[in-house]
């Protein structure tokens, strides 16, 4: 009886492997967290690569691309399972979801598989220290760490208080940060929190009685941004600005917490509305509107990004006649261009040394970006405070 | 260090009468039933989701939410216990792994339904901020206050005075002499699983009004109910109410006085310790029966 | 084999007849067809990715239901064992340089070790144990994120050795690990077996039955809980290695995961707990089908048909689907 199930399941498994890309296109895979706890980041990314992959393929003459998602269910095996099963489906690069947790075993078996991996989702240096030949990703720590870190210094704060969620992006923004401003000279107090906590005054309290600082950092996700600005709300510590990390500085954040939101700064790569000079920024955020009727999530542009040096790449080695020869690789590392993020180039572990991140300030539902001075669309308010 | 410690000792007596208002119904079904709802957390959870719905797609005052999720928790706790009731054998352990599976099923079809978004109240008035002398809190929080401590003294004096309270007490104590006393077992069951979702439902629109919630959050929620019912002891409404305030002190006093990446192992060493030196809990009125 | 010497030295009643399996040679070579037949058949590496990841879920499965039906505990937080060994084996191998097979065994030591810190749990009764474990595992989840000057903390542990080349079979390969955890199942198996039929698991069964009667008659039930919960903890402990290895990254939330705690149940409850094919069929069925038929029909929120299987199999077949088909066979 179990026998014969397994038998059967096997069967059924080794013919669904099977369907192989269509001859005319050019498939590359992904896999995203499309459920649990990072689903709706899993879902903001596939909406950007979807843009991306539309766009290329309305420019492009000669090479169309197609693009397969896997649910990773945000677990390590099953990112694996999504590479093999991938690259056995005929990809020619994978491209990964979220969490360095998933894309450290997933690249892996990518990189086993000879096939390129590319990431816009996990900022630990473990992954690029393992020196895999077909690893890439266009934004790291270091990268959050500089943007954050410049906007920092810029208001010259005596003293700054980070609540540090302990999961594994946010803890390493943290300890970096704390490093950075430390060196500088400015006094940092580093409140690490369970990711369980829901109730902030008590930190919040600290903050206010104890450390009495200029400037209010949180490095953590967006369910503990609104209890710390909520418990902030209602303690009103003596700070004079909040700032945070990714997911913050966006319109679905203002929309959602209009009360909350007024002055808070965040990881941003695109003003709202978008008012850029720059075509390709204009073009995606059109696109992504007319696609997904709402106006474009951090995430998305992150994969966005991603996706379209990708598709860059492939033509460049499909052009050369070195796809199927292991030459994307290569064309990925003479990727060097100006991109919605900042310069994009990749040196020999497959990181990208020149990403630095733009802050974005709140405004009344608009969102400015205020450093670095380059990217700036608007002043800094500040002091500035949601309250 | 005063202040700091007044504010810690305040949010964690509020945090504790909302956890209080969450551990009421599983305790109550736990005395009367000696059955752990494992799907408890997913009960108030999507009284939570019936006070996002009144408030964010019908543009309501949250509070008017507490009819709605009066009537939905209490149909689907009226199947959960016509479930209950058909287990035959080790009906102890089967009806914690049937509830179990009740609550994934609650949790995914929240997570269906309502996608994994962070849900919570978007009233000014309920975020607005009060203070007594030198503490502070959120509106949304006195009322949740207010609330469990009503509800405490309602489940207590219903226990107490009423007919069916003293019937559930009956059963609860010995189901064969209460049988032959006229009283019918399953009814009396029936209507404590019915009491606890009514205390789910006004549990979950607290909730929804104090804090965030999102499809992932029932679990953490029965965890922490029975952590509650734990410290409690068996039989004691009041106690349920101490318990729960307790651990709420526990932990926000750990947060003040040590880390904030500490809270959760403060209240599950306080909850091991207790299991372990005071197999009574702390107010437990008499000895847990085999 | 200790399994061949357990004539019973008390009398005592003879048990129920759904505990009557093929002998240790018959389960064991049934394990080994059912083991080779995708590699016979040439399968890809994603099917064997999947077979492993079901694998490592049935040792887990293997492991509760042996504390579950000898032990009479349900655990809610096997995840506690699952981590400590996975952490374990993972240090081991990386800061002392130690062979990793020798760090797989020696993670289910320490998952032992840290189940020393349950046994005043045993003396609690059904939900109390079930629960209090979960709370031991949610303690460790958070001693491991603290000690970060030790497991990286909630970055992450990463830089540790795979499994190695034995006897010039790459085990780090998927079929490596595949025929390796196949191998560990079976060897569970008829450990679990061996122990069910020796006095220990004689006497466990009688207390099952009566645990006031066999105090009567001597025998200590504590003790011979504690040697369940110790032995299940080492199982687990050893499987949450090898998944570790086979991974090659470990954070806090992921090696403590509910989840390791959770898909053993309904894997256990699905195939039959109180069996040893049981547990391991459900978690292959169970895997398998969540990943490749239930995912296809709803793509966000999937394991809601896991719920509904487990209320399902606790109202019709609380002795699960092998006591399903065994009660069949009788009626024919």
């Amino acid at each position: 009886m179990l026998r014969r199930a397994v038998a059967a399941a096997s069967i059924a498994l080794a013919t669904l492997a099977g369907g192989p890309a269509r001859a005319d296109e050019i498939l590359v895979g992904a896999h995203m967290p499309l459920t649990g706890s990072l689903a709706r980041s899993g879902q903001a990314f596939d909406e950007g690569m979807r843009v991306a992959i539309q766009m290329f393929n309305a420019r492009s003459e000669k090479h169309k691309i197609r693009l397969q998602v896997i649910d990773d269910e945000s677990t390590p095996a099953k990112a694996v399972s999504a590479v093999e099963k991938l690259v056995s489906d005929g990809a020619v690069a994978v491209i990964g979801g979220y969490g360095s947790n998933i894309i450290g075993p997933a690249s892996d078996a990518s990189n086993r598989l000879k096939t390129t991996y590319i990431t816009a989702g996990a900022v630990s240096d473990e992954l690029t220290a393992r020196g895999l030949k077909t690893f890439f990703r266009i934004n790291n720590n270091a990268g959050y760490q500089r943007g954050m870190g410049a906007l920092l210094e810029s208001l010259k704060p005596t003293s700054v208080s980070i609540l540090a969620s302990t999961k594994e992006a946010p803890a390493l923004l943290a300890k970096g940060l704390q490093k950075d401003l430390a060196a500088k000279g400015v006094k940092v107090t580093v409140h690490e929190f369970d990711p369980a906590i829901t109730d902030f005054k008590p930190v919040i309290n600290k903050v206010k009685l104890q450390d009495k600082s200029d400037i209010l950092v949180m490095s953590a996700y967006e369910n503990d941004y609104v209890g710390i600005i909520r418990a902030a709300k209602v303690l009103k510590p003596p700070v004079k600005l909040i700032v945070g990390a990714w997911s913050l500085a966006t319109p679905k954040m203002y929309s959602e917490f209009p009360d909350l939101m007024n002055n808070v700064v965040g990881t941003s790569f695109l003003p709202f509305p978008v008012e850029m000079k720059d075509e390709e920024g204009k073009r995606f955020a059109e696109t992504y509107k007319k696609t997904y009727n709402k106006e474009v999530e951090y995430l998305s542009t992150l994969s966005f990004v991603e996706t379209t040096i990708l598709a860059e790449a492939i033509a460049r080695a499909a052009d050369a006649g070195t796809l199927k020869s292991g030459g994307l690789p290569d064309a990925m590392r003479q990727t060097e261009r100006e991109t919605l993020l900042g310069p994009v180039q990749f040196d020999a572990t497959g990181d990208n040394p020149r990403f630095s991140v733009a802050m974005g300030q709140h405004r009344a539902g608009k969102i400015v970006l205020v450093s670095p001075a380059a990217a700036a669309t608007g002043e800094i308010v500040f002091p500035g405070l949601p309250w | 260090m005063t202040d700091l410690i007044l504010q810690a000792l305040f949010s964690g007596l509020l945090v504790g009468s909302v956890y209080a208002l969450v551990a009421l119904g599983l305790a109550l079904s736990f005395g009367a039933m000696r059955i752990i709802n494992l799907a408890h957390g997913e009960l108030v959870l999507l009284a939570a989701y019936c006070a996002y719905v009144v408030e964010a797609r019908a543009g309501l005052d949250p509070y008017l939410a507490i009819p709605l999720a009066l009537v939905v928790v209490s149909v689907v706790c009226a199947a959960l216990f016509l479930m209950i009731d058909r287990i035959r054998e080790h009906r102890e352990l089967n009806s914690l792994i049937l509830t179990f599976g009740i609550g994934i099923v609650l949790t995914n079809a929240i997570l269906l339904v309502f996608a994994s978004d962070v849900r919570t109240t978007a009233s000014p008035q309920l975020q607005d901020a009060t203070s007594i002398g030198p503490v502070y809190a959120m509106n949304g929080e006195i009322v949740a206050f207010g609330v469990s401590l009503a509800l405490m003294v309602a489940l207590w004096w219903w226990l107490k005075k009423s007919w069916y309270g003293r019937a559930v007490r009956a059963v609860s104590s010995n189901r064969a002499a209460a049988t032959l006393m006229g009283i019918s077992p399953v009814r009396t069951e029936l209507v404590s699983f019915l009491v606890a979702g009514a205390l789910a439902s006004f549990a979950g629109v607290a909730l929804y009004t104090m804090s965030v919630v999102q499809p992932a959050l029932g679990h953490a929620l029965t965890v922490k109910a029975f952590i509650v019912t734990v410290l409690a002891g068996v039989g004691s409404i009041p106690g349920v109410f101490l318990a729960a305030i307790l651990l709420g002190v526990t932990e926000a006093l750990t947060v003040t006085l040590a880390s904030s990446a500490l809270q959760e192992l403060a209240g599950m060493v306080l909850f091991l310790l207790v299991l372990f030196l005071l197999p009574n809990g702390l107010f437990g009125a008499r000895a847990r029966r085999g | 084999m200790a399994s061949l010497e357990s004539a019973p030295a008390v009398a005592l009643k003879a048990a129920p007849a759904r505990s009557r399996v093929p002998g240790g040679a018959a389960l064991g070579l049934g394990l080994l067809v059912l083991a080779l037949l995708p590699v016979l058949m040439g399968a890809s590496n994603y099917m064997l990715g999947l077979l492993i990841s079901a694998l490592i879920l049935s040792g887990v499965a293997l492991a509760w239901a042996l504390l579950g039906n000898l032990g009479g505990m349900v655990s809610f937080g096997h995840a506690a064992f699952f981590g400590v060994g996975a952490y374990a084996s993972a240090l081991l191998s990386a800061k002392l340089g130690l062979p990793v097979l020798l760090t797989v065994p020696l993670g289910g030591l320490v998952a032992v070790v840290a189940s020393l810190a349950m046994l005043p749990a045993l003396r609690l009764s059904g939900p109390y144990f079930a629960l209090a474990i979960l709370a031991y595992a949610q303690i460790f989840r958070i001693l491991a994120t603290e000690a970060s000057w030790l497991t990286g903390g909630g970055a992450g542990f990463q830089r540790y050795p795979g499994l190695p080349n034995v006897f010039g079979l790459d085990l780090a390969s998927r079929t490596g690990s595949y025929l390796l955890l196949v191998a560990v199942v079976t060897l569970c198996a008829l450990a679990y077996l061996a122990v069910r039929r020796s006095h220990v698991g004689l006497a466990l069964r009688a207390i099952a039955e009566s645990e006031d009667a066999t105090r009567v008659v001597g025998v200590n039930s504590t003790v011979l809980k504690s040697l369940m919960l110790l032995l299940s903890a080492f199982i687990t402990g050893v499987f949450g290695a090898l998944n570790a290895h086979i991974i090659g990254f470990l954070e806090p939330d992921y090696a403590f995961s509910g989840v390791w705690s959770l898909m053993p149940i309904i894997a256990a409850i699905f195939g039959g707990y109180r069996t040893i094919v049981g547990p391991i069929g459900g978690a292959v069925i169970i895997y398998l089908f969540d990943q490749v038929v239930a995912k296809s029909l709803i793509a966000v929120g999937h394991q809601i048909i896991l719920g509904f299987v487990l209320v399902v199999m606790v109202l019709a077949a609380p002795n699960g689907l092998l006591g399903l088909v065994r009660k069949g066979d009788r009626h024919a």
